[in-house]
C-alpha cells in the first residue's frame, strides 16, 4: 500500500448523548475497494456522513490527499473529489432522472457538457433507457442506482457508496459489481457499506468492521471472516 | 435552445400584438386601464418573487421591505437631487440587492415557515421604520413624488396607456429574467435545493452561496418596480409600499394562485386577482363594511381548494380528463 488518499485519524462525533462515532481512523489508499460493514446502528452512514461535511466532528482530523477536510461545507469536499450517495436515496423527485444526474455535473461542466456527461454516467450504470422519467416515478432499485450514476456525475476521486446495492437481485448485482470493478480500474477509489456478504468479499480488497461508533477491526474479507471479535460483534458472544 | 415549436413562436408573437394593442380598447384616461396596470405591476412583482420561492421554494413574506425601499429611493432622489427616476430606479435595484443580501445572511439557514417569519419581520421592520424615520420618509403622512410637465425624462406621462406600455416592458423583462435563470446552471442549482438540500450540497452545489445570489436579484428587480409604483401612483405612505397584506402577501398569492415556479403563473394570477379584487371592491364595498375583502378571501380559497397548483396547473389536468373521456 503507498500513500493513502483518504486518511481519517480519531474522528469522533456525539448526538447528544449518543456517542455516535469514537476514535474512528482508517486509511484508504488511491485505487482500493475498501468495504465498511458492521451491525445496524454501529455507525456507518454517520461516519459517510462526517467524512462528506454533513456533520463536523468534535474530534479528529480527515486528510484527502493532502488537505484537511474538517469543517469545510460537502460542496467544497465534492469540489475535492469526495462523494457519497445516500442510503435511503435523496434524489430530486420532480426532476428528471436526467436533470437529476446533470446536476451533479454542474460543479465542474457547462450545462452542455454536464448533459452528456450524464449521459455517459446512465448509460454506466445501464438505466438511460429511463432518463426522461420524473425521479418520482422510480422503483426503489431504479432510484439507488440514479443516485450512483448522479454521484458519478461529480467525477470523484473517492466515492462513497451507502448501500447501493439494496435490492438488486443477483443478475444485477453481478453486473453492478463488474461495473465498479471497471471504475477502479480507471481510477477511481471506492468504500462501501453494504450488508450483502457475498457481494461485499468478492469485492473489497480490504474490510473495516466498526461497531458501536468504534473500529474493531481491519484486514482482508478473509481475515475479517475468520476474526473472533468481528464474528462476537455479528452472531453474540457465544458464537465466537 | 429556444424549447418552443413555430407554433407556440406564432402564438406568442399574436399574444404579444394583443398585450401592446390592448390599451386602445379602453378609455385613455379610465379606471379600467389603471387595474391594468396595476395588475402589469404586480404580475411582474410576483414573478421577481418567484426567482427565489418559485425555484428555490425559500418562501418571502417580507417582500415589501424591497419593494418600499425601491419606491423611496427613487422618489427621495428625484424631491432631494433632480435625479430621473429612470436612474434612481437603478440606484433602487441597488439599495433592494444589497438589503436583500443583508437579510440573506442570517435567514439562509432557514427553511420553511421558519424562513417565512424572519422575512415577515424584516418587512415589518422596514414598515415600522419609514413610520418613524419621518425627516427622510415623511412617515405615516406619506410622500408625493413631485409632478412637472409629463415627459419622458421624469417617468411622467399624460396618457395612462404609456403607464401601461412601461408596466408591460417592466413585466416582460423580469419573466425574461426568470426564464434565464431557470434554464441556467443557477436555476438547476436553486431546482435542487429546493428539492434536497441536503443531497445538493453532497454533490457540489454551495446552498447558500446559491441562495443569496437569487435572493440578491428578486430584492433588486422587486426595489426597481417600487420605482415604477411611485412613478404611477405619485403619492404613497409606509403602510402601502411597506404593507405585509398590499404587497408582501399579495405578490406571494398572485403567483401562487396561478402557479408558484411557472413563468406563465404569476402574470396569470394577476390578471385574475388583481381585478378580482377591484370587482370585488366595487360590487360589495356599498353594501356593508367588510363584505367585498370576505368574498374576495371566499374566491380565493375556492380557486386553492380547486386547484392547489394553481392555474397553471388546470390545462394539463384538463387535458388527461379529456383524454380518458376519449378512451370511454
Amino acid at each position: 500500500m503507498t500513500a493513502a488518499l483518504l486518511e481519517v485519524s480519531g474522528v469522533g462525533k456525539r448526538f447528544g448523548g449518543l456517542q455516535a462515532l469514537s476514535d474512528v481512523s482508517l486509511s484508504v489508499a488511491a485505487g482500493e475497494i475498501v468495504g465498511l460493514i458492521g451491525p445496524n446502528g454501529a455507525g456507518k452512514t454517520t461516519l459517510f456522513s462526517t467524512l462528506v461535511g454533513l456533520h463536523r466532528p468534535e474530534s479528529g482530523s480527515i486528510w484527502l490527499g493532502g488537505r484537511d477536510l474538517v469543517g469545510l461545507k460537502p460542496h467544497r469536499i465534492a469540489a475535492a473529489g469526495m462523494v457519497k450517495t445516500f442510503q435511503n436515496v435523496a434524489l430530486f423527485l420532480d426532476s428528471s432522472v436526467l436533470d437529476n444526474v446533470l446536476t451533479g455535473g454542474l460543479m465542474r461542466h457547462s450545462i452542455p457538457a454536464a448533459r452528456d456527461l450524464a449521459r455517459r454516467c446512465l448509460e454506466r450504470v445501464g438505466i438511460d433507457s429511463i432518463a426522461d422519467k420524473l425521479a418520482r416515478d422510480l422503483s426503489f432499485p431504479e432510484r439507488a442506482r440514479v443516485e450512483v450514476a448522479r454521484a458519478l456525475c461529480t467525477e470523484p476521486r473517492i466515492l462513497l457508496l451507502d448501500e447501493a446495492m439494496a435490492a438488486l437481485n443477483h443478475a444485477e448485482m453481478d453486473a453492478f459489481m463488474a461495473l465498479l470493478r471497471q471504475l477502479r480500474e480507471e481510477g477511481l477509489t471506492l468504500v462501501v457499506v453494504e450488508h450483502h456478504m457475498r457481494a461485499i468479499m468478492a469485492l473489497c480488497d480490504r474490510l473495516v468492521v466498526l461497531n458501536f461508533g468504534q473500529m474493531i477491526a481491519t484486514g482482508t474479507p478473509e481475515q475479517i471472516a475468520r476474526d473472533p471479535a468481528v464474528v462476537e460483534a455479528y452472531l453474540g458472544r457465544s458464537a465466537a | 435552445m429556444s424549447g418552443l415549436s413555430p407554433r407556440q413562436w406564432t402564438g406568442l408573437a399574436l399574444l404579444a400584438a394583443l398585450a401592446i394593442a390592448l390599451p386602445f380598447a379602453f378609455e385613455p384616461r379610465g379606471y379600467g386601464i389603471r387595474i391594468l396596470c396595476l395588475a402589469l405591476l404586480f404580475a411582474a412583482m410576483a414573478q421577481a418573487w418567484n426567482i427565489v420561492a418559485g425555484l428555490a421554494n425559500q418562501i418571502s413574506l417580507g417582500h415589501a421591505a424591497f419593494f418600499g425601499i425601491g419606491a423611496y429611493t427613487s422618489t427621495l432622489l428625484l424631491i432631494h437631487f433632480g435625479i430621473t427616476p429612470w436612474l434612481g430606479m437603478f440606484a433602487a435595484a441597488i439599495l433592494g440587492g444589497a438589503a436583500a443580501l443583508l437579510i440573506s445572511l442570517p435567514t439562509m439557514r432557514l427553511r420553511g415557515h421558519y424562513f417565512a417569519l424572519a422575512t415577515l419581520a424584516f418587512g415589518e421592520v422596514m414598515r415600522v421604520i419609514g413610520n418613524s424615520w419621518g425627516g427622510l420618509t415623511g412617515g405615516p403622512v406619506g410622500i408625493s413624488v413631485p409632478f412637472a410637465q409629463p415627459s419622458l425624462a421624469l417617468m411622467q406621462f399624460r396618457e395612462t396607456r404609456s403607464s401601461y406600455w412601461l408596466m408591460l416592458a417592466a413585466l416582460v423583462v423580469v419573466t425574461l429574467v426568470f426564464v434565464a435563470i431557470k434554464r441556467s446552471r443557477l436555476g438547476y442549482r436553486l431546482r435542487a435545493i429546493k428539492e434536497n438540500a441536503d443531497a445538493a450540497e453532497v454533490i457540489g452545489v454551495d446552498t447558500t452561496r446559491t441562495k443569496i445570489i437569487a435572493a440578491v436579484i428578486s430584492g433588486a428587480l422587486t426595489a426597481a418596480l417600487g420605482t415604477l409604483y411611485a412613478q404611477f401612483q405619485f403619492f404613497f405612505d409606509p403602510d402601502t409600499v411597506f404593507g405585509v397584506a398590499s404587497v408582501s402577501v399579495r405578490m406571494a398569492m398572485i403567483a401562487i394562485v396561478g402557479g408558484i415556479g411557472t413563468a406563465a403563473g404569476p402574470i396569470l394570477g394577476a390578471l385574475f386577482v388583481i381585478p378580482l379584487e377591484e370587482f370585488a371592491n366595487q360590487v360589495f364595498s356599498a353594501q356593508a363594511a367588510g363584505l367585498s375583502q370576505l368574498v374576495f378571501g371566499l374566491l380565493l380559497i375556492l380557486v386553492i381548494l380547486i386547484e392547489p397548483r394553481g392555474f397553471m396547473a388546470i390545462g394539463p389536468r384538463l387535458q388527461r380528463l379529456l383524454r380518458k373521456g376519449d378512451r370511454r
